[in-house]
């Protein structure tokens, strides 16, 4: 590699440069305090906490220049077992200043989960894989695997640098080969990956990777591509980390352990080597075989960069993970992380079980799975179990939001009212969300639409928030009655006007979700009686569920919206734009993301202007300008409420956080947001035991 | 006895067959077929199935092919002790259910040797102080366990043991002990968690063994050797429990093996509410998510295990009663 | 068995034990009363099945009135009286019969998170017997307003709620009528099925012999060997989730009648087996009866009974298996009401620590339950009153 004069090589020169541009901060954005914001719940005060959470060194100079490591791997490192932690630990590790004080080691995490299903119970908490991350706020882009990005100013390249010395949980050496080795053996084999995947195009047209050198790696496309940063550092395909985008047969996460999977693949090793190895192990073939082997749920001989590793694989009663001696990450002390030594995760099949357990005192931090219904509950034993109960609000405008179907066909005289604006903003003013709060929000949500919390910098306002979505009876019979829907049944229903009788319109919801949306559909149901609506619920099971929406079946289905709240990152729960999840139209999205080559243009030109501007988000170059965007986008989902939101802004799913005592470097509110991978940006590296 | 044996024996393998037949009839039920339900699997979690894989998996599992040899298909596959992948998981079917199956045999087993310890007492006194209170009350005890429902009273068990007794909750195992190897602590372990969900499940049969045993002894009590008996001054206990007792026994001893597979369907319930180790969660979580190899197996495996079962309390009838070695009148 | 009937039966109390009428004058009584009089005779003396027949019969009545009995509609939810406790009706209002409740304002407690209600005592909300409420068609044809209870001029927020109220505010008292009518009519509706099939296959089996009787006995052995909770589940999960709740509630039926038959058959079975060598029998057709005469003017009466018995004792097999299927969220689902659905509703920590009332519907099913079992222990005793 040749050296510039000052005996820089040219990665280091770029580096140098990136620091000095201010790139490398990211989107400047404003930084936000999120309490006594408008909006804010006011019962639950109590236990909502300041947010708070880790803070990054980034720069070399105040860098800890000796490490500290735990004593289990000390052992280990006299029995000569582990090379130094000198050796271990990243000549360019990831500094971290923990939220309250340098902790201790040692100690088990434990924790419940509810089967080989729950995977995000774990790939959430290992989170720091991915190659760019979000600070606690969710508005800064940080490092994390790579130590700092360059983005070319015709947005056509990103440039992300790798940390010198970085290994992997073997050993061996973690660089910008693993990328490559992604890219050509398995992103672009046909039999893996069969077509591109939307998180690496831009305007339907594919992306490229290649290496500068051994910690340099630049995706390239052929258009300008300014959200490549957020996409990397969001939970995408291309930035969510090897833990969750290589889990249940994925093939993306844009890095893969080159050294340790060659072996499963057929261009490395013979093909009846290989599918005699996978009948004998019990699979199908040598694919299924391949992609077993690097799920990190299954595989504890899989490297990764994860802070802790598999030691007892996901399908067992336990999921036993274990530290990673060779993880990047140190506190300002220079102690290597995590301080956790282990993390022991319970099945509980039964969530009456798993909750019981938690308020039993059994976990040590618990915010997956426990139910805000229980709240009263666990308030009520907080000190027979020994434990803290913290609230944390999600930034999602509604956790049951009603998707309509824009594609739907089936029948055409109910396609045609989904398809009519003062329809679908009757239906929205015939719901009483004071009622839903109360009910199945404790009160402790906040009732509107589906734009994202007044603190988000995508949020359009306030009024957007009650546009539309507030309880107005009269208003909404005036609508349904001009549209030519008057006609009404003896008991007050309205009828259809190709004279098949009683209008009616299906909502579909789906079994085992975190909040009860069953439930909250019946009420809906009973709500729209008052409209002379007549809902029929139904409930059916997850996979079936998914089936029905991408055979376009359904009419309205109840979801909610996380992840809205970067909406760039996220869409699928705000438009239309993603086949692997669209509810509001899987025909439509597969047009979007085909870029019109197949599936079905949307009938409504204001869908169609939606998507025109979403796509066009790629092409902003300033974070102002995409902000700017996005407002513009949610005004016209509200305006045309294109879904309905209810209530949100809740604690309702991963928002209830039951904190033993004992632990410490527990941020008093954390981010509750799907591309902070919650709790990933409160860095439960940091976590430990102060007792 | 041979003849009786083999007929027992024979009816033992034709209930299997038909075990089979139902379990498949359990796997094709739903609409759509398992790769339908796979394909919705890995597609809901993010992933692609390609349709060369979707076709392949299709030839593989024989789903193109008409009913008949599909049910050959897997009858083949099961004898080789291939029971197929379950979604879920993505691992075989046989490594999921593991130790599952048996533990459900334990549990089973646990609660019908309570419900003897419970019932016998009481049905001998029911017969003998006939219409007495205590008969009543007796009874009345034995019924509750039949009629109050089983799932809430395991909920509310559980949740009483927690807030009296701070008792460990739900499960068969302590953490310590769910992945370590099979020792004699980690057994000590198993029959500490025991008594709760064999308690739950024993009270349920108590009450049909109690009418059972009570119906039973009164038939014997008024037969003419008994008043001899009395009439040549036999102490009135030990006249109660050298003879007719015994013969009572019989039929009970019989009903053990309608009892187990009415102890194993009410295991599922409870094992539910308890998050027990066993094959009832796995059911209906499989039944839920339509991972229909996963849920035939269970119900295969457990007919089988139930006839099995129900075979060997045969064989313990034959010891038990003398008229059947001789082959006399049943 | 044709005897001359007996103008009246004798006083109750005379035959028992037998001590105020001379025995011969019994044994004369017993001997020319019909079969169906000695059967209630024997029936009467088990106490407890007598008091568990007027349970069920009870029950029965709350199937047909439960429009009448429930005083609020079901389905209405109401956020502001979610999770209330029972309430107390005063009787008296300063020294007069004026029944009433105390108006409540309910606010969320925000330390504690729970619903807190306080009784207003200014607002007396009067409670009458009789009273107006929603509109029902009795037995779904007579239009009617009438309830046992309701309130006098008071909002939808401020009725009555004797057992307090579920999670949307739903009144439990008003729920429970429905769904006492719902399982109880779904047991009845089983176990006619199951009849129906265990007297067709069972008097099949009993009556020809031979070769169908082999396989028939030999396939109830095989139903009877196997762990049905599995099956039924199986079965139950397949049902199209898209149908509605009639829909479901048949096939629900259907699912767990053949969960019955089994025991039926046997029973059925059984007595065509022993009847058959009965004396009368043979008499009946030497005397020159055909072969369906023979069937119904001798035989069903003699097995009747125990029919009735066997049946009897079938049914809490019936209103479990309902129960836990809804309760797995396998059998009956919201929007439709029965003891499973309301169990499953209740069926969770916060119920049991926070809203214990919740759970009262697991009280019926136990009454009723044990009220059927007692019920059909007294008739089995009774039903061969020739017998032992």
């Amino acid at each position: 590699m040749s050296r510039d004069g000052k005996g820089r090589t040219r990665r280091e020169f770029l580096w140098d440069a990136a620091l000095a541009s201010g790139v490398v901060m990211g989107g400047i954005a404003p930084t936000l305090s999120l309490a006594g914001q408008a909006g804010e719940p006011k019962l639950g005060a109590t236990l909502i906490g300041k947010l708070e959470g880790p803070e990054y060194i980034l720069d070399p100079a105040q860098w800890p220049k000796k490490f500290g490591e735990a004593p289990m791997l000390a052992d280990l490192v006299k029995q000569g077992k582990l090379p130094s932690v000198e050796k271990r630990v990243p000549e360019e590790p990831m500094v971290i200043k923990p939220v309250e004080t340098i902790g201790r080691y040692g100690g088990t995490w434990h924790r419940g989960f509810t089967g080989p299903g729950d995977a995000e119970n774990g790939n959430r908490i290992v989170s720091a894989d991915k190659v760019l991350f979000w600070d606690y706020t969710g508005n800064k882009v940080m490092p994390c695997i790579a130590k700092g990005w360059k983005m070319s100013d015709d947005g056509r390249s990103t440039t992300i640098f790798l940390r010198k010395g970085h290994r992997w949980s073997d050993g061996q050496p973690f660089t910008a080969n693993d990328f490559v080795f992604w890219y050509e053996d398995v992103y672009l084999n046909k039999d893996l990956q069969p077509v591109p995947h939307p998180d690496f195009m831009v305007g339907g047209k594919p992306g490229t990777l290649r290496k500068l050198d051994d910690y340099t790696v630049v995706f390239e496309f052929p258009e300008p591509n300014f959200l490549f940063v957020d996409i990397l550092a969001g939970s995408t395909a291309m930035g969510g980390g090897q833990a969750l985008q290589q889990m249940q047969g994925r093939t993306m996460g844009a890095y893969m352990p080159a050294h340790y999977l060659k072996q499963f693949l057929p261009k490395y090793t013979a093909k009846d080597e290989l599918e005699a190895k996978a009948k004998a192990a019990g699979f199908d073939g040598w694919l299924s075989f391949a992609k077993s082997r690097w799920d990190w749920r299954l595989n504890p001989e899989l490297p990764v960069l994860t802070p802790w590793k598999v030691v007892t694989p996901i399908n067992n009663p336990t999921w036993v993970m274990e530290r990673n001696p060779f993880f990047y990450q140190v506190d300002t002390s220079g102690n290597q992380l995590p301080y956790l030594d282990r993390i022991n995760m319970g099945i509980a099949e039964n969530l009456e079980v798993l909750n019981l357990r938690a308020i039993a005192g059994q976990y040590d931090l618990q915010e997956r799975h426990t139910s805000m219904a229980k709240i009263p509950v666990f308030l009520e034993n907080r000190s027979k179990g020994n434990y803290d109960v913290r609230l944390d609000p999600a930034l999602n405008g509604s956790d049951a939001t009603l998707q309509i179907n824009h594609a739907y066909e089936a029948d055409p005289e109910v396609a045609k009212w989904l398809l009519t604006r003062d329809f679908r903003r009757a239906l929205s003013l015939g719901i009483d969300r004071d009622q839903l709060n109360e009910t199945f929000w404790l009160g402790i949500g906040v009732a509107g639409s589906i734009i994202p919390a007044e603190s988000s910098p995508y949020s359009p306002g306030p009024e957007w928030r009650k546009k539309w979505s507030v309880y107005d009876p009269k208003q909404a019979n005036e609508l349904l009655d001009k549209i030519g829907l008057a006609k009404k049944d003896a008991e007050g229903y309205r009828l259809r006007t190709d004279g098949k009788g009683r209008l009616r319109i299906e909502l579909m919801t789906s079994a085992g979700s975190f909040i009860p949306h069953t439930q909250i559909a019946e009420m809906i149901k009973e709500q729209w009686k008052k409209i002379g609506i007549q809902a029929d619920v139904k409930e059916m099971e997850r996979s079936l569920f998914e089936t029905r929406m991408r055979s376009n079946e359904q009419q309205i289905s109840i979801w909610a919206n996380d992840g809205t709240e970067v909406l760039y990152l996220f869409p699928r729960h705000a438009l239309p734009v993603d086949p692997v999840e669209a509810k509001m139209g899987h025909p439509i999205a597969d047009w979007y993301a085909s870029n019109g080559a197949a599936g079905k243009a949307p009938k409504d030109p204001q869908m169609r202007k939606a998507l025109d501007l979403f796509r066009s988000a790629g092409s902003k170059k300033t974070t102002e300008e995409r902000y700017a965007l996005a407002q513009e986008i949610f005004k016209l989902i509200v305006d045309e409420q294109f879904s309905i939101g209810t209530v949100g802004q809740s604690p309702a799913t991963m928002g209830v956080r039951i904190v033993s005592k004992r632990m410490g470097n527990i941020p008093a509110r954390q981010i509750n947001a799907q591309h902070c991978r919650t709790p990933g940006s409160s860095q439960p590296s940091t976590f430990f035991f102060k007792s | 006895m041979l003849a009786y044996l083999i007929r027992r024996a024979f009816l033992a393998i034709l209930t299997m067959w038909a075990v089979s037949v139902l379990s498949f009839v359990v796997i094709q039920l739903p609409p759509g077929d398992y790769i339908t339900s796979y394909i919705a699997q890995m597609s809901s979690s993010g992933s692609f199935v390609s349709q060369q894989e979707a076709e392949a998996l299709r030839e593989q599992y024989g789903l193109n092919k008409p009913l008949y040899i599909q049910y050959i298909r897997w009858m083949q596959m099961v004898f080789q002790g291939n029971f197929g992948m379950a979604l879920e998981y993505g691992r075989p079917v046989s490594e999921v259910i593991g130790d599952r199956l048996w533990l459900t045999m334990v549990v089973s087993v646990a609660a019908i040797i309570l419900t003897w310890i419970v019932a016998l007492p009481i049905g001998i006194y029911s017969a003998v102080r006939q219409y007495s209170i205590g008969d009543y009350i007796a009874t009345f005890v034995g019924f509750i366990g039949l009629a109050v429902p089983s799932f809430m009273l395991a909920l509310i068990l559980m949740y009483l043991g927690f807030t009296l007794f701070n008792a460990n909750i739900g499960g068969l195992f302590s953490d310590e002990f769910a992945e370590a190897p099979w020792s004699l602590s980690k057994l000590w372990d198993l029959a500490k968690h025991l008594p709760l969900p064999a308690l739950i499940l024993g009270l349920a049969g108590t009450a049909q063994l109690i009418r059972i045993m009570r119906a039973n002894l009164l038939d014997e009590l008024g037969k003419p050797y008994v008043v001899t008996a009395r009439a040549r001054g036999l102490a009135e206990r030990h006249l109660i429990v050298k003879y007719p007792v015994r013969v009572a026994l019989n039929p009970f001893a019989s009903t053990i093996g309608y009892l187990l597979p009415y102890v194993v369907s009410g295991s599922i319930i409870v094992s539910l509410v308890l998050s027990l180790p066993t094959v009832g969660p796995l059911l209906l979580k499989a039944l839920i998510a339509q991972d229909m190899f996963l849920a035939g197996t269970i119900v295969l495996l457990l007919g089988i295990m139930t006839v099995i079962g129900t075979f060997l309390s045969d064989l313990v009838l034959i010891w038990v009663d003398p008229r059947i070695r001789f082959e006399g009148k049943r | 068995m044709t005897d001359p009937k007996d103008a009246n039966p004798p006083a109750a109390a005379a035959e028992e034990g037998g001590a105020v009428l001379p025995a011969s004058v019994a044994e004369e009584r017993v001997s020319v009363a019909t079969q169906w009089q000695l059967m209630w005779w024997r029936f009467k003396k088990h106490k407890l099945a007598m008091a568990s027949s007027v349970i069920v019969i009870l029950f029965y009545l709350v199937v047909i009135f439960a429009d009448f009995l429930a005083y609020s509609d079901p389905l209405a939810s109401e956020a502001q009286r979610s999770l209330l406790s029972p309430q107390r009706i005063h009787w008296f209002d300063n020294g007069r019969f004026d029944p009433f409740v105390y108006g409540l304002t309910g606010i969320r407690d925000p330390v504690t998170f729970k619903r807190v209600y306080t009784p207003d005592p200014e607002k007396k909300i009067r409670v009458r017997f009789f009273a107006p409420g929603f509109e029902y068609h009795f037995l779904g044809m007579i239009p009617a307003d009438r309830h046992l209870l309701g309130v006098v001029d008071a909002r939808a927020e401020d009725t009555l709620f004797l057992l307090g109220t579920d999670e949307q505010g739903r009144d439990l008292w008003s729920r429970l009528m429905y769904g006492t009518q719902t399982s109880l009519s779904i047991g009845l509706a089983g176990v006619s099925l199951s009849l129906f099939l265990g007297v067709l296959l069972g008097g099949i089996s009993g009556l020809k012999g031979g070769f169908i009787d082999t396989v028939i006995q030999r396939v109830i052995e095989i139903l009877r060997s196997i762990p049905t909770i599995p099956l039924w589940m199986g079965l139950a999960a397949a049902l199209p989730n898209d149908w509605n709740v009639m829909q479901v509630y048949f096939a629900i039926t259907l699912i767990i009648s053949l969960i019955g038959w089994t025991e039926l058959a046997r029973v059925v079975r059984g007595r065509f087996l022993a009847l058959r060598e009965e004396d009368f029998v043979m008499a009946a057709e030497l005397a020159g009866c055909g072969q369906m005469r023979i069937i119904f003017t001798h035989l069903v009466p003699s097995f009747l009974s125990h029919i009735i018995a066997a049946t009897t004792l079938a049914i809490p097999a019936m209103i479990i298996s309902e129960t836990s299927l809804s309760f797995l969220g396998l059998g009956l689902r919201p929007p439709a009401i029965s003891w499973g659905v309301l169990l499953q509703q209740a069926q969770n920590i916060q119920a049991l620590a926070i809203s214990p009332w919740l759970l009262i519907p697991s009280i019926p099913v136990t009454i009723v339950i044990l009220a059927f079992n007692f019920m059909g222990d007294g008739l089995r005793d009774a039903a061969d009153p020739y017998g032992h």
